[in-house]
């Protein structure tokens, strides 16, 4: 009961940030210069010409209107036209491009958890002695260094100078596809990965200093047990929450990597959908990103009081 | 670290204010493109035959303009807000931290390029969308810092002397805010050069001919065989800025925490998603 109730606020709130979201990426588009008339209109015509398809396109109206009506529409998927050239539906693009970036990004975070976990716990049963200062001064370097740094040198060795993977994504691939998506993957997951690692060890340091991991030494678990069933288990809580705001990351930084290896994803389409100015391609790339991260936090939300008992004490 | 730090963040002021005009221009070509290193031109040319020092130069001058001014706007906003929050009546410090929670509903630079996108391309749009995204945080921050301070005894018996509110915080909180404020700003920095680069390698940052060291790195990326040594410069010193910004924040943290309460090891990094809050 006390579970289903605190799933249910988890859900309200996570529907108000939704609307949030929508809010502030329909406001954008009524202050910006310009409205969809103007732009559909052309440059050379004339203001009552305007007026006359602003109408006809229910632009007039209210903006609150307007509003329920944005909302009603991205609901069922429906962004209108793109403002450019074959004024394709903005549902359409995004359904091409959308399924490619989370790719890229599940990819990614799998890695990022996996790697970060395995490290973080190396480096703290290691406390202080080698391994731990290795894998510190990796995931230093993995949250310092920029990802559009990274992917060019990793480019420039792994495809200029070695020649083992391909440059840039390419329309007709010339090798399985894993080539293709093996080096924007590493990069999308560095960042996540230093942190996940860094995480991972402070959680798992603080965990091996608690009463009932004593208490099991004494007992005379043997340690392989007593790091993955009395420690990991303990330790991986906030590493569980943390995997669910790294996603918000690797969203945008999926931007970044679809733009350096020329993936046709949602970050594709945004950057070129902003230097062409074509406000509901922008929309609806932004409102998806948005709601795709609340929905994977919310998700996340719900697994941990399952996962844990003791949240689902405190809450509520 | 903290000094060596220190030491390459005043080069990199000196750097930014000298160099884009004392040898040679950052915008004209002065000689023939993808010279290799010399002694006229240190570092060579770009790909148009300009000066990539002098460019590096102004890209230092653009990370630091952008930064400091975003990190300026989100001090002044998220210490008003952080501080309203906690002693202003219910009716506007309620709303006010209800939008700074909505706020980190927005993923990292999303409402960034959000804004630009319907704006405007150029410098002004990036600050001012760069500012937008980084207040909250630093909201946050001082909320969480101006509560625990405002049951402390100080507060208390300033409080029963009969100080106004205004006093109170201007003489009482603000002060025991500095420090944390600036080792946070340092960090914050950090992100928002980090920021700035980013939007400018995706092209939506800085407009060329205006050299920016993300648009450098997207340049170079072009010609990168043949021309490897044009994408490490920019390259290197954004990543040292990065690294030196960090290690100074971490090392003010240390100064004003010695406990390691806000180690780095469990403190938000730069760009990390701040954790969502919890249902009111």
């Amino acid at each position: 009961m006390r579970l289903a109730k605190s799933i249910l606020l988890r859900l309200v709130y996570g529907l108000v940030s939704l609307l949030f979201i929508s809010f502030v990426t329909f406001v954008a588009d009524e202050i910006s210069p310009g409205d969809a008339a103007t732009l559909q209109a052309g440059e050379k015509a004339r203001p009552e010409d305007v007026q006359r398809l602003r109408e006809r396109m229910g632009l007039d109206r209210p903006w609150p209107v307007r509003y329920v009506e944005f909302v009603g529409k991205a609901v069922r998927f429906d962004f209108g036209n793109s403002l450019l050239g074959a004024r394709q539906p903005v549902s359409q693009i995004i359904g091409k491009a959308l399924p490619m970036t989370m790719k890229i990004a599940f990819l990614a975070i799998l890695l990022a958890a996996g790697v970060g976990i395995l490290l973080g716990t190396i480096a703290a049963v290691w406390q202080n002695r080698a391994p731990d200062q290795a894998v510190l001064t990796l995931s230093t370097l993995g949250v310092t260094v920029p990802n559009f740094v990274l992917a060019p040198i990793l480019v420039y060795i792994f495809a200029l100078r070695l020649d083992v993977l391909p440059q840039t994504w390419e329309v007709n691939l010339r090798a399985p596809e894993f080539y293709y998506l093996l080096l924007p993957v590493v990069i999308l997951a560095a960042r996540p990965m230093a942190s996940l690692t860094r995480l991972t060890r402070a959680s798992v340091i603080d965990t091996l200093q608690q009463e009932f991991v004593r208490l099991a030494v004494a007992k005379g678990v043997p340690s392989r047990r007593l790091i993955f069933k009395h420690v990991l288990r303990n330790a991986l809580l906030p590493v569980v929450t943390a995997i669910g705001t790294s996603f918000g990351f690797l969203l945008t930084g999926s931007f970044i990597i679809e733009r350096a290896f020329v993936i046709p994803g949602l970050g594709s389409e945004a950057i070129e959908a902003i230097q062409r100015r074509d406000t509901p391609v922008i929309q609806a790339t932004v409102l998806i990103a948005g709601a795709l991260f609340i929905l994977i936090n919310l998700v996340v939300d719900v697994i941990l009081p399952i996962l844990d008992p003791r949240i689902r004490e405190a809450q509520v | 670290m903290f000094w060596l730090g220190v030491g390459y963040l005043v080069l990199l002021v000196v750097f930014a204010l000298v160099m884009p005009w004392a040898r040679h221009s950052y915008l004209a070509a002065e000689a023939k493109p993808n010279l290799p290193p010399n002694a006229d031109f240190w570092l060579g040319t770009d790909e148009q035959g300009r000066d990539i020092v002098a460019r590096l130069a102004f890209g230092a001058r653009i990370s630091l303009i952008v930064g400091l001014t975003v990190q300026a706007i989100s001090l002044l906003v998220g210490i008003a807000v952080g501080v309203l929050g906690v002693f202003a009546p219910k009716w506007i410090g309620v709303p006010l931290l209800r939008l700074t929670d909505g706020m980190f509903a927005f993923p990292d630079i999303l409402l960034a390029i959000l804004i630009i996108g319907v704006w405007n391309l150029g410098l002004v749009p990036v600050i001012v969308a760069l500012a937008i995204t980084s207040w909250p945080g630093m909201a946050r921050l001082v909320f969480t810092a101006v509560t625990s301070l405002k049951d402390r005894e100080f507060v208390i018996a300033s409080r029963a002397m009969g100080a106004s509110t205004f006093k109170l915080v201007l003489r009482h909180v603000l002060p025991h805010l500095w420090g944390l404020v600036l080792a946070v700003s340092m960090v914050d920095l950090a992100a928002t050069i980090l920021a700035e680069s980013a939007l400018s390698f995706l092209g939506i940052g800085v407009q060329p001919p205006t050299p920016s060291w993300g648009s450098m790195i997207n340049y170079a990326r072009s010609n990168m065989n043949s021309y490897p040594l044009q994408l490490l410069w920019p390259c290197l010193i954004l990543s040292m800025t990065i690294f030196s910004l960090n290690f100074v924040g971490d090392g003010l943290r240390a100064m004003i925490d010695p406990k390691g309460v806000g180690r780095i090891d469990d403190a938000p990094l730069p760009g990390e998603a701040t954790p969502e809050p919890a249902p009111p």
